[in-house]
């Protein structure tokens, strides 16, 4: 959830309310996926997913060699290094020249990468044992061994690297146990509990070269020359050259583990915003880049631009202040107002009113294409005002001489924050003001930069209710909002919210790896955050990528997005230029 | 004399470095919450790999010793690495100096180049249509927002000539994506952003100019030279413009640290690789260490031209002395 995460921002779609809520002609003429939406109706989500990466799929005769693509995005990269880098930018970079253990298919199932095959895993679920493809070379043509993934994982997780200050530390130190490199092709990872998110979590950053960095200490591993301009890579792409606020320049790396790239160069160039993104797609100074939901129709008129679109785990939602000794905490920790708000929000409206239709309402927390997803759970909210109305009166708030609700002298009156410059999150702000004034709440929307909403949510926490965007894995584990471990200072669980029994369900689910169980017991999860409400989710967003008639082989779906790419090296021009 | 006034002019200017630097931090710091810069919202972040960054980056400690070892390192000409992405500050400055001065440098000149003659016109016909007009352009070139007038450029010359198939100017960037950086390529994406730059520039200085003409046009000596049968083109040119000129050293002068800082909003709107845009969006994320690095650079060159504009004016105006 980065600053530029609202670029980024995609989201699920959640079908059955899109029938209920568009024509089935207007849906199918804002997508233009007519196939893509019959075949998920008929025959299931693989099917449509395949379908979604409509004219860009690889199923063109021959792929030629040579020529360039330029992508285009808003941030500059920090980092490229694997084990330090925490935002979109570097990740997406980092992603085309350095390959993991292994990556993502586009629906989120695991594939082998620099692993020969996904690992086997012990009777107990606790080690992993990876063997690494034959003939593995470093772009120095260097042999790529199992001492470089263990080195790479080390930065994370080993003390002896304690000053590396990498984002992964936090997880990586607590489920790794060791690292053993029995010989140069296996890697034989030890977990010191069964935590079934991780290999899709964990299995996939960037192997970096001991050889280069090896002989480095904590400190100055965080300072390389090498994350700014690696010599020496694993990926597709070799890097050429940084240029800061402009572009980063990489060719073709003649050592990849599945052969030579198609494409000679891949460059990586920053823009000033979304609108620059949809002009230079349409003057092809960029051959490919993340659309805004506004400029949809813009880019699908133009003629030498492609666009895909597809349902995304990422989501905006709103949370409700639930510590008690707060003043919001006082409204909000009576479930009939948190219920009854959720009730009074369109959100179907805000979805074509702020997202122009190209997101999706959904009935849980999980993602709708989430194998974990439950489309009914205990309480389905859809639009009812009378409802919300009807909730409130019962639950003793009543509407004073002011029009404002109040019970026992509290009035229903509370302040919404989110981050400033986000104008998709502002106008959801003034729905939700509007919306809820007409049943007698007065809501007051306020913005705040960035950091400062960051410090609300982790540790300052005085907010009534703050509005922001997160982002979930593949895997259904949502531990990190909703466990009541991460109401402490920093944790991301800043809105208080306290259930044992979610607890309990959480930490059931990721200490097993039978899916049919931790699918139950997801459904159970679902049901009772269906009921408590905690933190509605408003939607579940779309990712909208344009590329260039002239690019072949780019086939984005919901977790082929900006790291992982497994196709990158598939990619080709048919101009050859 | 003069070394003396440079050199009390230096110490003084110290106090000016400091107190910038210093007012810099503690905004920055005041404002910052319990924001970590460089971390997002990552929720696999522990609090204590938080707080582990955080005395890394040294934000445990109070900003008054955060300021002083910082100064301390600027001292021995080490700048830090940025707090963001680890990189030396100094490569962050430096990489993008040279974007920033191409794009400013361009822009003065194209300002003074214009502004000059349209200030001579504006005195020498005051009052007429043309004066007018030049006017209402000179306004129009303070009241414009320059992200306003950016964007309409962009939309008219790339994006409108684009889509009918004329000829059209690159949006964004210092230089083409593929095999750009020649000269030429460069020349074709400098184009518009420096065009908002120096509209602006020339908006202020051709008013200046007009204004200075027509004082120095009433004094005394231009009458004498008059008087003398010199050719009025001589009287304008050689004993008016040189006179009148004087104070736009000032001006420019000022404009010195606009050569770093750039021209922050039009950097931002076409995307331009330089200073301006690094300081706005590291400002943005907390970047502590790089924001303080080009603060220093940014008042150094303040206190620079103002020196040297002070300086030539005692050259070109032997009335002024030192003292």
């Amino acid at each position: 959830m980065s600053r530029d995460e609202d670029h980024k921002d995609d989201g699920f779609a959640q079908f059955e309310q899109f029938l209920e809520e568009w024509s089935r002609r207007d849906f199918l003429k804002r997508t233009g996926g007519a196939a893509a939406y019959l075949s998920f109706i008929g025959g299931g989500l693989a099917a449509f997913l395949e379908a979604c990466a409509g004219g860009t799929s690889n199923n063109t005769p021959t792929a030629k060699k040579g020529g360039h693509v330029v992508e285009g995005n808003f941030s500059d990269i920090r980092t490229l290094n694997s084990m330090l880098s925490s935002d979109t930018a570097s990740n997406q970079v980092i992603g085309l020249m350095f390959d993991g253990l292994l990556n993502y298919k586009k629906d989120g199932s695991l594939v082998a990468a620099l692993a020969q095959d996904l690992p086997k895993t012990n009777s107990d679920g606790t080690v992993y044992t990876f063997k690494l493809r034959s003939g593995l070379k470093w772009s120095d043509g260097q042999p790529l061994t199992s001492d470089d993934v263990k080195f790479t994982y080390q930065l994370a997780y080993d003390s002896q690297y304690k000053d590396v200050t990498s984002p992964r530390r936090g997880d990586l130190s607590k489920y790794i146990k060791s690292i053993d490199t029995p010989d140069p092709q296996t890697v034989v990872i030890t977990t010191t509990q069964v935590f079934a998110p991780f290999l899709s979590s964990h299995g996939r950053y960037g192997i970096l070269p001991k050889h280069v960095l090896g002989s480095l200490d904590g400190k100055a591993i965080n300072t390389a020359p090498f994350n700014t301009a690696p010599n020496v890579t694993c990926g597709a792409f070799k890097f050429v050259k940084w240029d800061k606020g402009q572009q980063v320049t990489m060719e073709r790396n003649d050592n990849f583990w599945a052969g030579p790239p198609n494409l000679d160069q891949w460059i990586y160039k920053v823009l000033p915003d979304s609108v620059a993104v949809t002009n230079q797609l349409k003057t092809g100074e960029i051959d490919i880049g993340p659309v805004d939901p506004s400029h949809f129709d813009a880019v699908k008129s133009a003629d030498n631009v492609a666009v895909t679109e597809f349902p995304v785990p990422t989501f905006t939602f709103y949370a409700y202040q639930l510590d008690a000794a707060k003043k919001g905490g006082k409204l909000f920790s009576d479930k009939a107002v948190r219920q009854a708000l959720l009730f009074a929000l369109n959100r179907d409206q805000v979805v074509s009113a702020v997202y122009f239709g190209h997101g999706s309402v959904a009935n849980s927390v999980e993602p709708p294409i989430s194998w974990a997803y439950k489309d009914k759970p205990q309480v389905l909210y859809s639009f009812d005002k009378a409802k919300a109305e009807s909730m409130l009166e019962s639950a003793g708030w009543t509407k004073g001489s002011d029009g404002i609700r109040a019970k026992n002298g509290l009035k229903l009156k509370f302040d919404m924050i989110t981050n400033a410059g986000n104008k998709q999150r502002e106008s959801m702000l003034q729905v939700m003001q509007q919306s809820w004034k007409d049943i007698g709440v007065d809501a007051t929307p306020s913005l705040i930069q960035f950091p400062q909403l960051v410090s609300q949510i982790t540790n300052i926490r005085t907010f009534d209710m703050f509005l922001v965007g997160f982002n979930f894995d593949e895997d259904p584990d949502q531990g990190q909002l909703w466990h009541s471990r991460n109401t402490v200072a920093g944790g991301f669980n800043g809105f208080d919210f306290k259930n044992s029994d979610v607890d309990s369900l959480l930490d059931q689910a990721v200490g097993t790896l039978d899916k049919t169980k931790r699918k139950q017991l997801y459904g159970q999860f679902q049901d009772i955050m269906s009921d408590v409400v905690p933190a509605p989710i408003i939607l579940f967003n779309h990712g909208i990528w344009g590329v260039s008639k002239r690019v072949q082989g780019a086939d984005f779906g919901p977790f082929n997005q900006f790291a992982t790419r497994p196709w990158n090296h598939n990619v080709w021009v048919t101009d050859g230029k | 004399m003069l070394v003396r006034y440079v050199a009390r002019r230096f110490l003084a200017s110290l106090v000016v470095v400091l107190g910038v630097t210093l007012i810099t931090l503690i905004l920055m710091d005041r404002t910052r919450g319990t924001y970590v810069p460089g971390i997002d919202l990552n929720p696999s972040l522990r609090p204590e790999d938080i707080e582990h960054l955080r005395e890394n980056l040294g934000l445990d400690r109070p900003f008054y010793v955060w300021y002083l070892t910082w100064l301390g390192s600027v001292l021995h000409g080490d700048f830090g690495h940025s707090m963001i992405d680890g990189s030396p500050v100094l490569s962050h400055i430096l990489d993008r100096l040279p974007n920033t001065l191409e794009l400013t440098a361009t822009a003065i000149v194209i300002g003074v180049l214009v502004a000059v003659p349209l200030g001579v016109i504006g005195a020498l016909r005051r009052g007429s249509k043309t004066d007018h007009a030049l006017t209402v352009t000179s306004v129009a070139g303070f009241a414009v927002p320059q992200f306003w007038m950016g964007l309409m450029l962009i939309l008219i010359f790339s994006v409108t000539l684009e889509q009918h198939g004329l000829p059209w100017l690159p949006s964004s960037g210092a230089f083409s994506a593929f095999n750009g950086g020649d000269f030429l390529d460069r020349v074709e994406h400098l184009v518009l952003p420096a065009t908002v730059l120096s509209f602006f520039y020339t908006s202020q200085w051709s008013r200046f100019i007009r204004s200075s003409m027509l004082e120095v046009l009433s004094q005394d000596y231009i009458r004498t030279a008059r008087a003398k049968g010199m050719s009025e083109r001589r009287v304008v040119y050689l004993h008016g413009l040189r006179n009148a000129l004087i104070p736009l050293i000032t001006l420019i002068g000022l404009e010195l640290p606009g050569l770093v800082s750039g021209g922050l909003v039009v950097e931002v709107v076409f995307g331009w690789p330089g200073i301006g845009k690094l300081a706005f969006e590291r400002a943005l994320q907390y970047d502590y260490t790089t924001v303080m690095g080009v603060t220093f650079f940014a008042t150094l060159l303040v206190i620079a031209g103002n020196l040297l504009a002070d300086l030539l004016y005692g050259a070109l105006d032997p009335r002024i002395r030192y003292g």
